[in-house]
């Protein structure tokens, strides 16, 4: 009986202890942000914010742009206060109605962001996105084991580079430099143009060593692989432990991407948010986002307190000429179906 | 006879538990599975079939047939490893016994991400066995280790062999070791021995091993993108591209449905085999 | 006879030994790197304390730290009930529904993780569960059950039932054949299942990421999303520390034990 009694109670416990609600009362002075680990530095920005304002930051961490959008539809745009995330990502949220327009009568400093990364199309009217940083995959080879100069993407295809590319493993970025060298757009929805470039693209299975999202460098320093294409972060990682690699800037036009701080709709902070952003737009701020984070610097007035050897920074700093129009990949509806099937054959055959 | 029935009662929770967080989210992944995805993220609830129709599709079916394979040949590397192990372990002293316990499942309380680096730098170009094989004067240029379908298999195999060794472990230290000492007497050799009476008396522990190992590797998506350079997609990395980067949360849903259905068989077969253990 | 039985001990033992080496190589490279004062290159270029160093200073980690453990211990103590309960009363009879409850309770740990870890946020979501460390306990707890409750099961199931019916005979209550005869013959399975589910708690990312909230940041979640941002020597380090701590534990009770019974 004893023993009957206990398992009922165990089972009450369960259920009430799940059943409970735990909707407590909200701290007033907390802030919630929510992007990749170290992408907001405790000690140049969040331990500055919390001593400045006595406001906490509570540091929540996502892998990757598409975790970040099926968290953020699943709590309703509630929950966070401080998204920080990419471009094309942001895109979505926003034609989806999960951000919070800003109050630019909040945003003192915003004045400070270089033009060149505002009005983008993302954020057509600037009304959502606050620009963080910025970057330009680029490729990195090894002239210790490549004899022929690289030029361009059209490179990678080389019969002498066989299985020695490391590429980032996204179907995006590959099918898009597949796409220039063809002299098409990085976002084609054409069926007919993405067969052709499936077709090229069979071509480099040979060539790859590896695919590798998050930590292509590691096989470029280790020398298992000779070549690469990768994020901006990952070539300057690369030249810091290999300084005699060569970076090429691919003559077939670039790719470009912003990552950017955004408000979701229902923050339960949201003063709080634009006073962070507010303070993340300080030119002295800014200068420490782009040498802790090693990415291009958007804010203007933050670049006279940016070092020479920063400024000269062939990875950071890209002459306007090179870079010309260099291209955004945006969110292609539907067609990413299709680009996602072309890559699992890519990888599976 | 009366008092057994109380002890059903325990199982209350249990089974509580398991309707409410496992039964009731798993129906929602099915209801998912016949829904249309619509055009930015979502689900629409219209009903359609064409997910299971997709899965047909040759480039999944591969995709199935060859995470299967590497599941299979992977378990059954790390029973023939772990067996013995086991086997091992039950024949030490039982003080010895808990130690050795601790020390298989002891690396695993770290991250499953580290150990993988930790092979990483071990098969890598300039890694350990490259440069030893180098100084020993065996190889002029190093060998391609890591990024290799062995480089994959080994990942698995390490991965699993914990769930190998601890099924076969339980069942080996509960089995009655004077049967075999009573047939060696008679005279039967031991390979008889163990593939009469040793092997069917663990084949629950086998089959718990078989568990815990198969079916969940097929899941596991980040050994083929670490070890094996991102070069095949198996239906772990499928169903995660699926729900988050191709954005198809209802196709990713028909593949899991798949896969539990997969899983249900293999426990049914386990059942089948259980119960004839039983008999014998 | 004896020589036979010596030499058979000895291949044992070296079985034995080169298995162990097999697990813990991965680890002895991690452990050699986390003194490599280098944050990116695949070999030493070195020998450096500076890592530990950071690792003790940041209090991201240690509040990270204390999150999964706080989390792997109430789950997995929780697991251990409902599994060893569940085996208990699972174990001999057959019961209505028993194989789909069997089944569904095994199936946390065969479902891929990010099913289940989607399945549990559309749940949470559509119960109106504030997500965060209860969130996280109740799907810990859930993928943990299977670890405890297959390992139990089929260690009871061939525990001879006379023992507790001869204990019942005697007059002992069913609370005491419990405590004095089942979970003494069950402890072992228990012990292995709850190692083996505190493993899966601590390294769980996939549907940790699901059905965290603010405030509830696991460490595993912390090392997979550093990745964008280059590689974490702090978390090589700890990697270290953790194996050493445990394996120090181990060996000390490991002593204890070998003293006692000599």
């Amino acid at each position: 009986m004893k023993l009957k009694l206990a398992a009922f109670a165990l089972s009450i416990v369960l259920v009430c202890s799940v059943l409970a609600g735990t909707a407590g009362a909200e701290e007033e002075k907390t802030l919630n942000v929510f992007t990749w680990s170290l992408y907001l530095d405790q000690d140049t920005i969040l331990t500055p914010f919390t001593e400045e304002t006595g406001i906490e930051v509570n540091y929540d961490y996502f892998d990757s742009n598409e975790e970040m959008l099926m968290k953020l539809q699943a709590v309703d745009a509630g929950t966070y206060d401080i998204v920080l995330a990419s471009d094309y990502i942001l895109d979505i949220a926003r034609k989806e109605g999960l951000l919070m327009k800003l109050d630019k009568e909040k945003l003192s400093n915003w004045d400070n962001l270089n033009p060149v990364y505002l009005g983008q199309f993302y954020d057509p009217n600037d009304e959502y996105c606050v620009p963080y940083a910025a970057g330009t995959p680029l490729i990195i080879y090894d002239p210790a084991y490549v004899d022929f100069p690289i030029t361009g993407y059209a490179s990678l295809w080389d019969e002498r580079l066989e299985d020695s590319v490391v590429l980032m493993d996204d179907a995006r970025n590959v099918i898009g430099i597949t796409l220039k060298t063809m002299g098409e757009s990085f976002n084609v929805t054409d069926k007919a143009v993405l067969d052709a470039a499936e077709e090229k693209l069979m071509q480099l299975k040979k060539n790859i060593r590896a695919l590798d999202y998050n930590a292509p460098y590691a096989t470029m320093i280790s020398g298992e692989a000779t070549v690469g294409y990768m994020f901006t972060q990952h070539v300057l990682y690369t030249l810091q432990e290999r300084p005699d690699m060569v970076v090429v800037y691919p003559e077939e036009g670039m790719g470009f991407g912003i990552d950017c701080c955004v408000i979701p709709a229902n923050a339960p902070h949201p003063d709080n948010a634009h006073l962070f952003l507010n303070f993340l737009l300080r030119p002295e701020i800014g200068a420490q986002i782009a040498q802790v984070q090693l990415m291009q610097n958007c804010n203007k007035a933050a670049d006279a307190l940016l070092g020479d050897d920063f400024k000269n920074n062939p990875v950071l700093y890209i002459p306007d000429e090179v870079l010309g129009d260099a291209e955004f990949i945006e969110d292609v509806g539907d067609a990413q179906l299709y680009y996602n099937d072309i890559w699992t054959r890519f990888k599976q055959y | 006879m009366k008092k057994r029935s109380k002890k059903t009662w325990l199982c209350a929770p249990l089974y509580l538990w398991c309707i409410l967080f496992v039964g009731l989210p798993l129906v929602y992944v099915a209801g998912v599975s016949f829904c249309t995805r619509d055009a930015t993220w979502g689900i629409t609830a219209v009903f359609t079939l064409e997910n299971y129709r997709m899965i047909v599709d040759p480039m999944y079916l591969r995709v199935f047939t060859e995470s299967l394979l590497l599941s299979a040949v992977c378990t059954v590397i790390a029973l023939l490893i772990g067996y013995p192990f086991a086997y091992a372990m039950v024949k030490a002293t039982p003080a010895r016994q808990a130690l050795l316990m601790m020390l298989v499942i002891v690396p695993f309380w770290t991250s499953a991400l580290i150990r993988a680096n930790g092979w990483m730098l071990i098969l890598r170009a300039n890694g350990p066995i490259n440069s030893a094989l180098k100084a020993l004067g065996v190889i002029q240029r190093p060998l391609k280790l890591l990024y290799t379908r062995g480089a994959v298999m080994l990942g698995y195999v390490y991965t699993m062999l914990p769930f190998t060794i601890l099924p076969c472990y339980t069942a080996l230290a509960r089995m009655d070791f004077s049967l075999v000492a009573a047939a060696r007497d008679l005279g039967a050799r031991p390979l008889r021995v163990f593939f009469t009476i040793t092997l069917p008396l663990t084949m629950g522990g086998v089959m718990s091993a078989v568990t815990l190992t198969l079916i969940p590797s097929l899941g596991i998506f980040f050994l083929s993108d670490l070890l094996g350079g991102g070069k095949t997609v198996l239906i772990g990395n499928l169903i995660q591209n699926q729900l988050l980067t191709a954005r198809n949360t209802p196709f990713g849903a028909a593949l899991s449905v798949v896969l539990l259905l997969l899983t249900a068989l293999v426990m049914w077969v386990q059942r089948k085999m259980g119960g004839e253990t039983r008999i014998l | 006879m004896q020589a036979v039985e010596k030499r058979k001990r000895r291949g044992r033992a070296v079985y034995i030994a080169i298995v162990l080496t097999f697990l813990y190589l991965p680890m002895l490279m991690v452990a050699l790197f986390s003194f490599n004062p280098s944050k990116t290159a695949g070999v030493m270029t070195g020998f450096t304390l500076e890592w530990y160093r950071e690792l003790f200073t940041d209090k991201e980690i240690a509040k990270t730290l204390a999150n999964s453990l706080k989390l792997a211990a109430l789950s997995v103590g929780t697991a251990a009930v409902i599994g060893t309960a569940g085996a208990v009363a699972l174990a001999r009879k057959r019961m209505r529904l028993q194989g789909m409850m069997e089944g569904m309770a095994m199936l946390p740990a065969m479902v891929p993780e990010v099913v289940l870890g989607m399945a549990f946020l559309a749940a949470f979501t559509f119960a109106g569960l504030r997500l965060g460390m209860l969130t996280l306990y109740i799907a810990h707890t859930t993928f943990c059950i299977p670890y405890i409750f297959v390992l139990v099961r089929s260690r009871l199931a061939s525990i001879d039932p006379q023992l507790e019916e001869a204990a019942r005979d005697l007059g002992a209550r069913p609370a005491r054949v419990f405590f004095d005869i089942t979970l003494p013959l069950a402890l072992p399975a228990i012990v292995a299942g709850m190692l083996m589910a505190f493993a899966m708690s601590l390294d769980d990312v996939v549907i940790s990421y699901f059905v965290t909230g603010p405030g509830a940041q696991t460490l595993p979640l912390k090392v997979y999303s550093s990745l964008k941002v280059g590689v974490t020597p702090e978390i090589n380090a700890l990697c270290t520390l953790t194996l050493g701590l445990v394996l120090i534990i181990v060996l000390i009770a490991q002593r204890i034990r070998g003293a006692k019974s000599s």
